[in-house]
């Protein structure tokens, strides 16, 4: 029996138990919520050997070790308790791996941390996670002894500050009731607990009370490494040391922003209006807002009207009257070439040079070559959230004052982020000549009105540019792709055997045994692209006597190895997906699950969960049925191989009959998927030839091939999945794990209709998505055969993405699959890369009555928080992949223009489509590399034609040359690299029908 | 406004423990050992659901029901044996009636031949038409027009003090009042007490010397008036028999309506000091309930006699709570 | 009235009041909500065949529950509070009812909810008459596995047990006080009935 403690608790006690705060209603209204709180005498300290609290803390791994940490100051051991200001400037100090001293988290730090930002609440929730630091969250709030009640008059400040002051006096009495003097021994020395805190009132406080207290810097310079970490502190610090710098001599850029209040009241009567801010890649001058009350996203123009505003940021803006609407620039401006002048030092203070500046910039943005439509236009009036993250920048040479690498001294420099959405940052550091040339890791701290630039600190260096680990590591940090390698607990989940895990001997009492099938007879093969590890799904088909097919998929059996609720699931459930780099893969699982022990490889036995059909010699579906079952794979083909072996007529064996009957069922399969309406689509997809797998120096690069096999593997997993999706959601009609793609809405496709219909004469009908796919078939260029591919990425980008959900949280009439037009569908073949696949596996099973659903997944609160990261992390390894892809694309480049020149051959040239004209330039797609450029041009001597999509450009001799969407131009393409930032960029230049080399 | 101090000091630290609850005990059996009914005061405590004994030794009795071959409590209290039969008195219960008490009640209801009486039993008690005293002498005849004017002689609301005479089938108990001792109440005030802290006493009429009638209902409902004098009772000079059913208090004459006026009658009006008597009384009766304590006649006189001591000694400082835990030592020692 | 009178059995009617004032926020128009109607209802049906009504024909056992201040399992405290004030009242019930509220926090089982907890978990109110190990109430508005259902509703019934401990501790101190008090002065009854007028 379980043990059952009851408490009482005296009716005294009810003055300090309650809580009582004011909350405001979405109406509006203040009401006064009192809540109850229940304290405790079991919270434990978490000190490692504590005699009182051994009991209540069972966690024991994060247990604090007994005599504290070494400091220069406190000779006997420390223990460190940072107040909440701590946490929200200083998070990349306390995420250093150098910073490690056993850290008591108080829970009223931990609420007012996640109170004030929610992404430093994460950090600090990740923080907590870390296996490498010392870290035992209090819970203060509920130990009778540290509970505070709010007094009169008191703000909530300095109530939680009086809380984390008294929570650090109850240790100081705590360890000393803990370890009373042993007669005829000497005292021991027991550790001092050091109250962090900025707040210099606070620190006299616990002085007062006999508490030690320090500043940050002052703790951190009693540090062993200090130097490293002291570079670490966020700016804010800089105005109490250096106060010569006064805010008051300074020119007011930016308007203030309004009171929180005004904002939300003003969001909420209809004056201002909240959405997420959206920077232009294009122009930096420019941002646009999304709001509900207009259809389209409201445009802000110019630095002010932008008002400090960053990408992503949840922004307030005012929308300004009808008659101030503009329209957008159809130019491109670069920030880079346009402010190459500014100063970082004197940038804000000295006017002449503000001067240049603000005239350049307002030439920019008062520019009457505005064309097209107008639409509403309006400026930021506050910022609801930051969305601030470490960002990877380039230090902006021209901004050192010294480049003498041997300074030491403080320099106020230009770090330019990597991505053209945000704006520089302005950094000071004691390390700025050595960082020239290395990708650098910075965080934002602040943006004031009187600064242009947003102010930022260093985090640290992540290596040489175009050194492939310091590009790698960008871009993972870039797209947020956790990478860290797995740790302890999560590589304590895989089987004991590790790589000699084996299926057991059969049996029946072997429970890897228990109701699965044996299909180890069955004649099984896997096809994949060549190189391939991680083999997740295997197929086969076999004819039956009563003359239907019998056709099975067999996916990694991955939720034998990963049960839910344990380290390794947490784990995999926070990735998401295996995301594949060029050269690299970051795994979801540790690699001896996925390219080992689930990996369906051939000749050895393996356990799957196979879905069987049984077909009629038309594809159409007698019944199916789902199984856990061992295999043994008898071949593992690549795409090419099946396909040789198919064509071969000379091949009779098993394994062959088995591609070809695969074959013609998926033709069937395909035939009657295009008939219900599914789309072809397409996206540019190329692929890079390494040299060597050492190396990793691409060579080249070609489109991928797409062979009948691709098809017929891609056919059986549609099918599976929808069989797969059909039987979750009717058996777990709440909570099943789904993926949906939403049919987009009608005005993405203007844009692509009127250029098509101007420049072509053709006719998109988007009214579903198999009159979609009938019209796209026609839109075919005699002379030009990509044209018709062209046209498909482009109505891709049209689309919605599809996205992940939760059945019990949508419509029933949204499940369909756009794309696949398929009613429902889920996503079930990769579990080993993909995190839903897990889930959809798990369900499955419970709904097979092979073993129960995991209480979680009864949860739609829980499957939905699941899935929206899921959901996210896709997202973020469909961009890392495809940077990637294009950081190669550009090496590749480089490689072949060098060898050209080496055999003077001249410039790379390639042929490319024009698919987007602006005033100054224009946009081209290069299908044998699957880029996208942008040409520029210098002079202001084109004609522009918005209306019909066409730039006119005079020819040095003869008639002007137009060139409009849809043409096809030869482009010199040309890798430079930024003299400033050491960025590589790709810059491309017309060729033919007119050179613009010099343009 | 509630003012929110840290950390008051923990008074009732009885409340404040924690109690682990390893594995469940066992219930211990509680069979009753002859012996154990021997002592007069053996107030053997029991609740609902524990079994007392096996009912093929003993038979249930009031408070107690029989499953599974054993005797079970049903109610909460005192276990009480008289040879074979076992029954559980309960510590705090409704009226139990028994023929030949005396209770007080209210009528709620009038209905044709008969009134309905709250009286704090279980279900509302019956007076009969036939087991009321008319005007005009014990033995009137009751005719049809009497049914017609039962309302002259009882309202809804009107108190009454009457003996239990009978039972119906179902358990509702039947009153009567064909004695001049009972009848309609006035002059006084009502007081509602748990009926178990009223005894059986050899009467149920009290005159304390304070000039203040009580009448000690045996549901808890006691009745609290100005003193009857002697001559004034059924029978003697001064009995005043029209004012049997009256509806009045004893008013001033000048109070009365010129044609209420009646001048034979030697009704005086209830003087303050009798009203402040009758308030201290009933306060004392309301503070010796709360603590539980049964009434007698003795203690009523040594509480209304402590009060009167006090020097403080204003009615209303007697529903204070520390004047009355004073007044419960007192009385309850002597 | 009348109407509701049984000729064989008391009728029972709950009544229940939930103070505006007795949530952490101050709600408005708890009266005639539907959700306190079912709340007396299922306390009434709880009590039904615990009482035993054949012992009152033609009578009526009015419970009033008022609510003062709550914060989650607020079933579990009236039915636990209504056993006890039926005891104190001396009405004859065959056992205690012993009412727990238990959720589930992923694979956790807790007792004793709060509010916040409510919201956030799926929970169930379990009564039983911790004699016979009947059990006389399951209640559940939230969706819940049947695994964790069996854990939770054992978990209920131990804490029902332990409960009913409790309470039994708390109804026969309370008896033995209110005998303790009504004994010393029935003993001196007899000493003295002179002094009194008698009529």
């Amino acid at each position: 029996m379980v043990e059952i403690t009851i408490r009482k608790r005296p009716r005294s006690e009810a003055v300090i138990t309650q809580r009582k705060f004011f909350k405001k209603t979405a109406r509006g209204k203040v009401i006064k919520v009192l809540r109850e709180r229940y304290l405790r005498d079991d919270v434990g300290c978490g000190i490692h050997n504590c005699r009182e609290c051994s009991e209540a803390c069972t966690p024991s791994s994060s247990l604090l070790p007994e005599s504290g940490a070494e400091h220069s100051l406190f000779p006997d051991g420390h223990f460190v308790l940072p107040d909440t200001n701590v946490f929200l400037s200083q998070m990349d100090l306390l995420e250093s791996s150098l910073f490690r001293p056993p850290i008591i988290l108080l829970q009223t730090v931990v609420e007012e941390v996640r109170h004030r930002s929610l992404p430093l609440y994460n950090r600090l929730k990740a923080l907590m996670a870390m296996d490498d630091k010392s870290i035992w969250t209090f819970y203060n709030e509920y130990r009778s002894e540290t509970a505070v009640v709010r007094e009169e008059n008191e703000t909530p400040n300095d109530r939680n500050d009086r809380g984390i002051r008294k929570a650090t006096a109850w240790y100081k009495e705590h360890l000393q009731l803990n370890n009373p003097p042993v007669r005829g021994k000497a005292p021991r020395k027991l550790p001092t607990f050091v109250l962090l805190t900025e707040d210099a009132a606070n620190r006299q406080k616990a002085e007062k009370e006999g508490l030690v207290s320090l500043s940050v810097r002052k703790y951190v310079e009693g540090m062993k490494d200090s130097p490293q970490l002291l570079d670490l502190l966020a700016s804010i610090e800089a105005d109490e040391i250096e106060p010569t710098r006064a805010a008051g001599g300074k020119q007011i850029l930016y308007s203030e922003y309004l009171p929180s209040a005004t904002l939300i009241s003003g969001v909420k009567a209809g004056d201002l209006h909240q959405g997420h801010f959206n920077a232009n890649q294009y122009n930096y001058l420019e941002g646009s807002v999304s709001v509900p009350a207009f259809t389209k996203p409201v445009l802000l123009i110019g630095r002010e009207n932008m008002n400090r505003a960053t990408s992503g940021d949840i922004v307030v803006v005012e929308v300004f009257p009808d008659s101030e609407w503009k329209a957008p620039a159809d130019e491109v401006v670069d920030q880079d070439s346009t402010l190459k002048n500014d100063d970082v030092e004197s940038g804000d203070e000295d006017e002449a040079e503000d001067d240049i500046v603000t005239r350049t910039e307002s030439k920019v943005t008062s520019s009457e070559k505005r064309s097209s439509e107008k639409q509403p236009t309006g400026r930021v009036v506050g910022v609801i959230k930051r969305n601030w993250r470490p960002y990877v920048c380039h230090i902006d040479s021209t901004s050192l004052t010294s480049i003498n690498s041997t300074s030491l001294s403080v320099q106020t420099v230009f770090a330019t982020p990597v991505s053209r959405l945000l704006p520089r940052i302005r950094l000071r550091t004691r390390q700025a000549p050595s960082l020239i040339g290395q990708k650098i890791l910075v965080s934002i701290d602040r943006w004031d009105v009187t600064s242009r630039y947003p102010e930022g600190h260093f985090v640290r260096a992540l290596g040489k540019v175009e050194s492939k680990e310091a590009e790698q590591e960008s871009l993972l940090l870039e797209f947020d792709v956790p990478y860290r390698p797995f740790g302890k607990a999560i590589l304590d989940c895989l089987p004991k055997e590790g790589e000699q895990w084996v299926v057991p001997p059969k049996s029946d009492t072997s429970p890897e045994w228990r109701e699965r099938e044996d299909l180890r007879s069955v004649t099984i093969c896997s096809i994949d692209p060549p190189g391939c590890q991680d083999i997740d799904d295997a197929l086969h088909a076999r004819r039956l006597p009563n003359g239907n097919i019998e056709a099975g998929v067999h996916i990694a059996d991955v939720s034998h190895f990963v049960h839910a609720d344990t380290p390794m699931d947490s784990e995999a459930a926070s990735r998401g997906t295996t995301v594949y780099l060029v050269d690299k893969r970051i795994d979801m699982l540790p690699s001896l699950l996925g390219t080992n022990l689930c990996s369906l490889r051939p000749y050895v036995e393996r356990l799957a969960f196979s879905a069987i059909w049984e077909l009629t010699p038309d594809a159409d579906i007698v019944n199916v049925r789902f199984t856990k079952s061992v295999i043994a794979s008898k071949a593992a083909f690549t795409y090419e191989e099946a396909q040789i072996r198919k064509d071969d007529p000379n091949q009779k064996d098993d394994l062959t009959e088995g591609i070809r009957l695969l074959n013609s069922i998926a033709i069937k399969l395909k035939a009657k998927r295009m008939a219900a309406g599914a789309l072809n689509l397409a996206s540019p997809e190329v692929k890079i030839h390494l040299d060597s797998s050492e190396s990793s120096d691409p060579i080249d690069v070609e489109q991928k091939e797409l062979r009948e096999t691709n098809s017929l593997v891609e056919e059986f997993m549609l099918l599976a999945n929808i069989s797969v999706a059909q039987k979750i959601q009717e058996t777990f009609p709440q909570t099943a794990v789904l993926r949906r793609h939403m049919p987009p809405p009608k005005t993405n496709f203007e844009k692509l209709q009127d250029i098509l219909q101007k420049r072509k004469g053709l006719t998109l009908d988007v009214s579903s998505s198999g009159s979609l796919a009938a019209s796209l078939d026609k839109c075919i260029d005699s002379e030009e055969p990509a044209f018709n591919t062209l046209v498909r990425i482009m109505a891709t980008r049209c689309m919605l993405s599809a996205e992940y959900f939760c059945s019990g949280s949508v419509a029933r009439d949204t499940f369909g699959h756009y794309g696949l037009a398929s009613p429902i569908y889920t996503h079930f073949t990769s579990p080993i890369r993909r995190y839903a696949d897990v889930l959809a596996h798990r369900q499955l099973a419970a709904a097979i009555g092979y073993s129960p659903l995991h209480p979680s997944l009864h949860g739609k609160s829980h499957v939905e928080r699941i899935l929206d990261v899921v959901n996210r992390r896709h997202r973020m390894a469909q961009m890392a992949s495809r940077a990637s892809v294009e950081f190669y694309v550009g090496l590749a480049l480089k490689g072949r223009e060098e060898r050209n020149k080496a055999s003077g051959a001249g410039a790379v040239t390639e042929e490319a489509f024009v698919i987007r004209t602006f005033r100054n330039g224009l946009g081209v797609f290069v299908s044998s590399l699957g880029i996208e450029g942008l040409i520029m041009f210098k002079n202001d001597l084109q004609q522009f034609d918005a209306e019909n999509y066409t730039l006119s450009i005079p020819a040095p001799s003869g008639p002007p040359v137009t060139i409009s969407v849809f043409d096809k131009v030869v482009v010199r393409i040309e890798v430079e690299k930024d003299k400033n930032t050491q960025r590589g960029r790709v810059k491309m230049t017309l060729v033919s029908p007119i050179d613009s080399k010099n343009m | 406004m509630i003012a929110f101090t840290s950390f008051p000091p923990q008074a009732d630290d009885a409340y404040r423990k924690t109690r682990h609850y390893k594995e469940q005990k066992d219930d211990e059996y509680m069979d009753l050992d002859n012996d154990e009914f021997d002592g007069p005061h053996a107030a053997k405590l029991t609740c609902p659901g524990e079994s007392l004994t096996s009912s093929q030794d003993f038979m249930r009795g009031h408070g107690t029901y029989v499953d599974n071959e054993e005797v079970i409590a049903s109610v909460a209290g005192t276990v009480e044996r008289v040879n074979r039969l076992v029954t559980v008195r309960a510590a705090s219960s409704r009226y139990n009636p028994e023929v030949g008490d005396l209770v007080v009640g209210r009528i709620t209801e009038v209905q044709p031949r008969r009134w309905k009486v709250a009286a704090n039993s279980r279900q509302d008690a019956v007076l009969m038409l036939s087991s009321v005293n008319l005007p005009g002498g014990v033995q009137r005849r009751k005719l049809e027009s009497d049914e017609l004017q039962m309302r002259t002689f009882f309202e809804e609301g009107d108190l009454l003090v009457a003996e239990v005479q009978a039972f119906f089938a179902d358990g509702a108990m039947s009153l009567h009042t064909r004695s001049l001792k009972y009848g309609k109440l006035r002059n006084g005030q009502l007081v509602m007490i748990p009926p178990v802290l009223v005894r059986r006493l050899k009467s149920h009429f009290l005159t304390l010397p304070c000039n203040v009638d009580v009448i000690l209902g045996l549901n808890g409902y006691i009745w609290i008036s100005k003193h009857v004098k002697a001559n004034e009772q059924e029978g003697e000079q001064g009995f005043d028999a029209e004012a049997v059913y009256s509806n009045q208090n004893d008013v001033r004459l000048s109070f009365l309506p010129f044609n209420r006026m009646n001048l034979n009658c030697a009704r005086k009006d209830i003087d303050s000091a009798t009203r402040t008597a009758i308030s201290r009384v009933s306060n004392i009766i309301k503070i010796l309930a709360a603590h539980f304590i049964p009434l007698s006649d003795t203690l009523l006189l040594d509480a209304y006699a402590w009060t009167m001591e006090q020097e403080a000694s204003d009615v209303k400082r007697l529903l204070l709570e520390d004047y009355g835990d004073a007044l419960v030592a007192a009385v309850a020692s002597g | 009235m009348r109407s509701h009178t049984f000729h064989d059995r008391a009728n029972i009617n709950v009544e229940v009041v939930v103070a505006s004032f007795s949530t952490g926020e101050r709600r408005k128009r708890l009266r005639g909500d539907k959700r306190v109607l079912e709340f007396a209802a299922t306390i009434k049906a709880t009590f039904e065949p615990v009482i035993r009504t054949s012992l009152y024909p033609r009578s009526q056992i009015d419970i009033y529950v008022q609510v003062l201040q709550q914060d989650g399992s607020t079933l579990q405290a009236c039915i636990n509070a209504t056993t006890l004030a039926l005891i104190n009242a001396g009405i004859p019930m065959t056992d205690f009812v012993c009412a727990v509220t238990g959720g589930v926090h992923s694979t956790s089982p807790m007792l004793d909810l709060t509010t916040l907890e409510e919201n956030d978990i799926p929970h169930v109110t379990v009564a039983v008459m911790p004699k016979t190990k009947k059990v006389v109430l399951v209640t559940m508005e939230t969706r819940l596995h049947v695994d964790r259902f069996e854990e939770i509703l054992n978990l209920a019934r131990d804490a029902g047990a332990i409960l009913h401990q409790e309470m039994k501790e708390a109804v026969l101190s309370r008896s033995a006080s209110l005998i303790a008090m009504a004994e010393p002065v029935t003993k001196g009854q007899s000493r003295a009935d002179d002094d009194v007028i008698v009529d």
